[in-house]
């Protein structure tokens, strides 16, 4: 059971999928939009598709290319960044080891004892600062961490400095580069310590000099930033050496996190929600506890030139303009020829629907009137037996007349249907056509004289425009003026007294000579145009006809070979066309 | 003048007898046949100067009957009877030697006009 109703919902699924594939592309099934409004929304479709399929590549690549550019400008940078922070550390390192190798020269050209003299260490300190500006003060220490001269703006002779970790770091290596601290001068320093062993005596002295941190920051400002960047150097332990426009003054911790790389310079990029910077820049300078760090946070690659963009914007704009003109020019051309298309197969539907119709009309009247001919036989034989008896006897005295005129009301309802009958068989009839040759023109006014008491009486004006040298048409003459007799009779029928009917007959093409009977009348409404050929259609009164005249012509002009057509507008009049063919072929 | 002889052939039953009656009754000899095999008869028995033929028959084809009257005795002259607008029908029968065709419902003294004039021709011939 459960597997049935399983089956029962895969089933109902599909035609749901179905629908929906349906309404998307056929809104106007689902709409009930019809005839002008169904191309229109086809129009709408076609041109919405064909923009999406033309203008989701062109945005698709706009926007790739746009990041692209993007990238591209950002790795810029980021090499840009790279070089400037490897040309500062570069500087730095070779302003450290400047510093260094004077301080070994220094100590390789003086000995202790000399140097040891305070006015040798103000000469040395006098003109190494004149060389060398941001030298703070200068001094020489012994291996026990005094500091015996000094020469410089404070008063630190005799300071001791034993149980300081430089000092105690340079007993091991051969010289000392110390983070920036405050120490006893009150001002963000960094000291360089050179030992000098004095190998023949088994010990050591240390000449120190310790520098304005001023002159790291100013390298470290040398480098190219904007606003919101920030340039500064911290150790490794993240202390900031230099001061930093965001991340604190000079000896505060560094607050971001991050892993100090080890040897190499390295761009990092951080998501936003990493950190305060898009692109981060480390750069550890050699043999010192220093890192150089750039925080580039005012991303300057983001703002693509705008030659770019605007670039960009007016080949998009030109480009979705241009594709979208020539969809909807496209999308016109064709609608339009489907719409042509559609409506010529309409018309040719409609043609056969009513050829047919027309025949199949034919044949019922044909098979009615020859059914009621029979009986009408006997009545009227009946009828006439009656009338002859009563005629010839001398009974029934009293009813005679009274028979008689009720016998002859008989016959009149008899040849009232005889009529009806004889004509119904002759439009649905097999004739054999005679094959006249002749001049249609002479054929119309044959039939036009034949009316001309009518035309004068009714005080109608007949316009003839009959187009000489007409080819000779080969038809049946005499079926040919009963169509034009019905026809004409029609139009004097159809106008007011004092109306005009035109007549006019021409060459339509090789094949075909057109007859035009144009009247002035009251028209026929749109509605009972399609009607005005079918057996017993008439809107003449009752009585005046029986609606068989254009029935009877239209087949007459089918078994012809031609063709009869009406174009009516209600209170303007209608026109007939009559289309014989010149050779005519028997149907 | 002898009563000219009518043999009227018609399977309308109805139709037949009272049109004979009023054949009769304007002082025409008149046979009825309802099929082509008894008309045929009637063709040796009675020798009729006109056969008024209906072209629809049981037996034979109208116009079949028609050449064999024909065939039989060429003086014997025939008026077809049409119930329908079978024209080809009519035509052929015309030029199989037939006098006349008349339409049904036919008017009697048009029918009787046909026959004395198709007597005549018999006669002349």
């Amino acid at each position: 059971m459960s597997e049935h109703n399983e089956q029962e919902e895969e089933k109902n699924k599909k035609p749901k999928i179905y629908n929906f594939l349906r309404v998307l592309f056929h809104p106007h099934d689902f709409l009930g939009i019809l005839s002008e409004d169904r191309y229109k929304s086809l129009k709408i479709r076609i041109v919405l598709i064909e923009a999406m399929l033309s203008l989701l590549p062109l945005f698709i690549v706009v926007t790739i290319s746009y990041f692209w550019f993007q990238q591209i400008l950002k790795d810029d940078f980021k090499n840009q960044l790279k070089w400037e922070l490897e040309n500062t550390k570069q500087s730095i390192e070779f302003f450290l080891e400047e510093r260094v190798s004077i301080l070994r020269f220094i100590t390789s050209s003086y000995t202790h004892e000399q140097l040891s003299d305070q006015r040798t260490l103000s000469d040395i300190f006098t003109k190494f600062k004149r060389e060398f500006p941001g030298l703070v003060d200068i001094g020489v220490i012994d291996a026990d961490g005094i500091q015996r001269t000094y020469s410089g703006p404070y008063r630190l002779a005799g300071a001791d400095y034993s149980d300081q970790t430089w000092f105690n770091e340079i007993v091991i290596r051969s010289s000392n580069l110390s983070d920036v601290f405050m120490g006893f001068r009150k001002i963000p320093h960094f000291a360089i310590a050179v030992k000098r062993e004095v190998p023949d005596k088994g010990t050591f002295w240390i000449l120190r000099a310790t520098i304005d941190m001023k002159t790291l920051q100013k390298y470290a400002s040398a480098i190219n930033i904007r606003e919101n960047d920030d340039v500064f150097i911290i150790n490794r332990e993240g202390v900031l050496q230099t001061p930093s426009r965001f991340h604190g003054n000079v000896l505060e911790q560094y607050k971001e996190i991050f892993s100090f790389p080890e040897d190499n310079l390295s761009i990092k990029e951080a998501g936003q929600s990493e950190g305060t910077c898009d692109i981060c820049g480390y750069a550890p300078i050699k043999n010192t506890p220093w890192i150089l760090v750039a925080v580039i946070r005012s991303s300057p690659y983001a703002k693509i030139p705008n030659i770019f963009r605007n670039e960009l914007f007016f080949i998009t704009i030109i480009s979705v303009f241009f594709s979208i003109a020539v969809t909807i020019a496209l999308v016109q051309t064709v609608v339009n020829r489907i719409k042509k298309a559609d409506q010529a197969r309409e018309a040719a539907i409609a043609e056969t629907e009513h050829a047919g119709k027309m025949a199949s009309i034919g044949r019922l009247a044909a098979g009615v009137a020859h059914e009621i001919n029979n009986p009408l036989a006997i009545i009227n034989e009946k009828a006439g037996l009656m009338k002859d008896i009563l005629e010839g006897s001398r009974d029934m005295q009293q009813n005679r007349e009274k028979f008689l005129s009720l016998i002859s009301g008989i016959f009149d309802s008899i040849n009232r249907c005889r009529t009806v009958t004889h004509r119904l068989l002759g439009f649905s009839r097999r004739m054999d056509i005679s094959h006249d040759t002749i001049d249609i023109n002479d054929a119309l006014k044959e039939v036009i004289e034949f009316l001309e008491k009518e035309i004068i009486y009714r005080n109608i004006r007949l316009d003839l425009d009959l187009k000489k040298d007409l080819p000779r048409v080969v038809t049946d003459k005499g079926q040919l003026q009963q169509v034009f007799l019905n026809i004409i009779n029609n139009a004097i029928d159809a106008v007011e007294e004092g109306g005009l009917i035109q007549i006019s007959s021409y060459s339509k093409d090789e094949h075909f000579v057109r007859v035009s009977i144009k009247d002035n009348g009251r028209g026929i409404p749109r509605d009972k145009l399609k009607h005005i050929f079918e057996p017993f259609y008439t809107t003449k009164e009752k009585g005046k006809g029986t609606g068989l005249g254009l029935s009877i012509s239209y087949g007459i002009v089918q078994r012809l070979g031609g063709s009869i057509h009406v174009e009516s507008e209600v209170n303007k009049g209608t026109t007939f066309f009559v289309d014989i063919p010149i050779l005519s072929e028997t149907v | 003048m002898p009563q000219t002889k009518v043999l009227l052939v018609d399977d309308e039953i109805e139709f037949a007898s009272a049109l004979a009656e009023r054949l009769q009754l304007r002082n025409y000899d008149v046979k009825v046949g309802h099929t082509a095999i008894e008309a045929m008869g009637f063709i040796h028995q009675f020798v009729p100067d006109v056969v008024v033929l209906d072209l629809k028959i049981p037996g034979m084809d109208g116009l079949e009957a028609l050449k064999t009257i024909k065939k039989l005795d060429p003086t014997i002259e025939v008026i077809m009877l049409t119930g329908h607008g079978d024209v080809l029908s009519v035509e052929e029968g015309m030029k199989s030697g037939a006098f006349e065709y008349i339409m049904k419902p036919i008017d009697i003294g048009e029918l009787t006009s046909k026959i004395d004039k198709a007597k005549k021709k018999r006669i002349n011939v």
